[in-house]
């Protein structure tokens, strides 16, 4: 056929390209990308990889027996230490303390669970701050709240005042989880 | 007006001859491409074959001890425990080294009125906690709602982004590739429960991971964990006699914005219809 040096040319051009998506996608589509789906598979283990901050109250108990017993003893049995204080990766390390842990003494660390709001479940023990300091007395009703007034009278890890017969409701503990590994 | 107009210019014999030769030449060139197509798929799929296998191992080696396509994640959140405390948000904070004003998780106060008035208020996502607020109305109910990525079956965020960054992996987490994410940020206006945002510093979307690197390790995300009132549940469908499963087979439980069928993966107890 007179026409096949055509054919020949458009097939080279063909091969050409062929040869260059081969070759090209290597450089272009990294390794693990379609393995599950259209996205890079790698980046699940990138993401399981990422440093654990939190250690869960368990984790403190190993260095803080007392406190962590006090604390499952109390009304704050189900409040995590790490949300009164901070993450355990910001205060120990591999068995060693590696910095010091915030002691937030402020009426606001109480406020953000205890100040009476009209969206709060009426079943959690609230409080006008102003009212119940004045009711008990330590403030005037023209002073300013003093900061870390709440911790003068409760035991923020065994908070409840009145002698009351060992926890009610059988609660248990949300925030036992294994130690990190 | 069914019949075709005849061609203007009837062809001539010759042409008629060349237009035989050109189809033919049409016809052999469309035969020779699928070949070569054929050929280049081949070489293609075998090579991706034997390459996906070398990957396959490589990551099955890194995270051997965890599969996952063992697991599927649900979230539960109860509003009638909630106490807006904002301790899920400070959590995610640290935990995720969320931006500041950015949230992965936060808290709605919704206020509802007789007469209608939108009081639902969120200061700084409800990480510093709530004030008491006066608004004059007639307050009949009240409540507040948690809310992070609702992990979708059918995400819109996944289906559009362009790059292939962000995917639903298959412990049923939506995630976004870091390395692969341009920011063009349509994923942010894709989502329908405002769950993204475009990180202010490397300016890639960001997201609720349901704290993938604490999961994988079979420890809670740090939001279930900070709850002091258990709102937040966490749970894996593919695990039998799980807790959530139990409650969203047993219980009145809703989902956000159902209409929209998005299939979405974080159930609520208590959900009231003012929600948005
Ligand atoms: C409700 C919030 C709250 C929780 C929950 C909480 N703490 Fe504290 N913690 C505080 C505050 C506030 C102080 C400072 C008390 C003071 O100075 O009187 C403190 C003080 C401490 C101290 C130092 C003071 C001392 O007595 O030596 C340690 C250690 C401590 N906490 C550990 C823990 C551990 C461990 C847990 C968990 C088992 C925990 N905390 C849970 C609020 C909390
Ligand atoms: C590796 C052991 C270890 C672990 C785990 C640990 N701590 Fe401590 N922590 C210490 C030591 C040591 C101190 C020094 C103070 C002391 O007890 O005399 C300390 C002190 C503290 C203090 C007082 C302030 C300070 O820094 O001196 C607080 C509050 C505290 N820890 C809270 C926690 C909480 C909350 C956790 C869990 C998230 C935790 N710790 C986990 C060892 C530990
Ligand atoms: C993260 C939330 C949170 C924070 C912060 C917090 N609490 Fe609590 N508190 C709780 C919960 C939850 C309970 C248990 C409520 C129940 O029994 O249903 C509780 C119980 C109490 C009780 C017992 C109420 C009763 O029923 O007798 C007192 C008192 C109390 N807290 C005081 C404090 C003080 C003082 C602080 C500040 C140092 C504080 N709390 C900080 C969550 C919190
Ligand atoms: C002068 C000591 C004193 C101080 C200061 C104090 N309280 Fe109390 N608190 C009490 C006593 C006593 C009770 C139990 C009797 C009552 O309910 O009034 C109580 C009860 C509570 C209760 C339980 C209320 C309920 O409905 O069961 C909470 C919550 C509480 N306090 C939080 C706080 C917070 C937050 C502060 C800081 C603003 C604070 N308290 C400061 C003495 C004190």
């Amino acid at each position: 056929m007179e026409h096949t040096k055509h054919l020949w040319r458009v097939l080279f051009i063909l091969l050409l390209v062929a040869v260059a998506v081969v070759v090209g996608r290597h450089f272009v589509i990294p390794p693990s990308f379609g393995l599950q789906g259209f996205y890079r598979y790698d980046s699940l283990a990138e993401y399981a990889a990422k440093p654990v901050m939190h250690g869960g109250s368990a984790s403190c108990a190993a260095c803080h027996q007392d406190i962590a017993q006090q604390r499952e003893q109390g009304k704050h049995q189900t409040v995590s230490c790490e949300v009164c204080h901070a993450p355990l990766a910001l205060h120990a390390k591999e068995g060693a303390k590696t910095a010091d842990m915030p002691l937030n003494r402020s009426v606001g660390l109480c406020a953000y669970c205890h100040q009476a709001l009209k969206a709060r479940p009426a079943t959690m023990p609230q409080i006008d701050l102003r009212e119940h300091l004045t009711k008990l007395e330590v403030i005037t009703a023209k002073d300013d709240i003093p900061e870390g007034a709440c911790v003068t009278c409760h035991d923020v890890h065994n908070p409840a005042m009145e002698q009351e017969s060992p926890p009610e409701g059988n609660v248990s503990d949300a925030n036992a989880v294994p130690a990190t590994q | 007006m069914q019949t075709q107009s005849p061609r203007p210019n009837n062809p001539s014999p010759e042409d008629a001859r060349a237009d035989v030769c050109r189809r033919d030449f049409v016809r052999q060139a469309a035969a020779a491409m699928s070949g070569v197509a054929i050929v280049v798929i081949m070489g293609e799929s075998g090579a991706g074959a034997s390459e996906e296998q070398a990957v396959g191992a490589a990551s099955a080696t890194r995270s051997s001890a965890y599969d996952p396509t063992k697991h599927r994640y649900i979230y539960l959140i109860d509003i009638t425990k909630c106490i807006g405390c904002g301790a899920c948000v400070r959590a995610c904070e640290a935990e995720n080294n969320v931006p500041p004003h950015y949230f992965r998780t936060w808290i709605e106060r919704y206020m509802v009125s007789r007469t209608g008035a939108d009081l639902t208020d969120s200061p700084n996502g409800g990480r510093d906690g709530f004030e008491p607020r006066v608004t004059g109305e007639d307050i009949t109910k009240a409540f507040f709602v948690p809310k992070l990525c609702n992990h979708c079956s059918y995400s819109p965020c996944v289906q559009l982004c362009p790059v292939g960054a962000s995917y639903r992996s298959p412990d049923g987490v939506i995630l976004v590739d870091e390395k692969r994410c341009i920011g063009c940020g349509y994923c942010v206006q894709a989502c329908p429960y405002g769950s993204r945002f475009l990180h202010p510093e490397t300016h890639i979307a960001s997201k609720c991971t349901l704290c993938y690197h604490r999961i994988t390790k079979g420890l809670k995300p740090a939001c279930v964990e900070a709850c002091p009132v258990e709102a937040r549940k966490f749970g894996d469908a593919e695990k039998v006699g799980d807790e959530v499963s139990e409650l969203i087979a047993t219980k009145a439980v809703g989902i956000l914005k159902p209409e929209l069928h998005t299939g979405a993966n974080c159930y609520y107890v208590g959900l009231s219809q003012e929600v948005r």
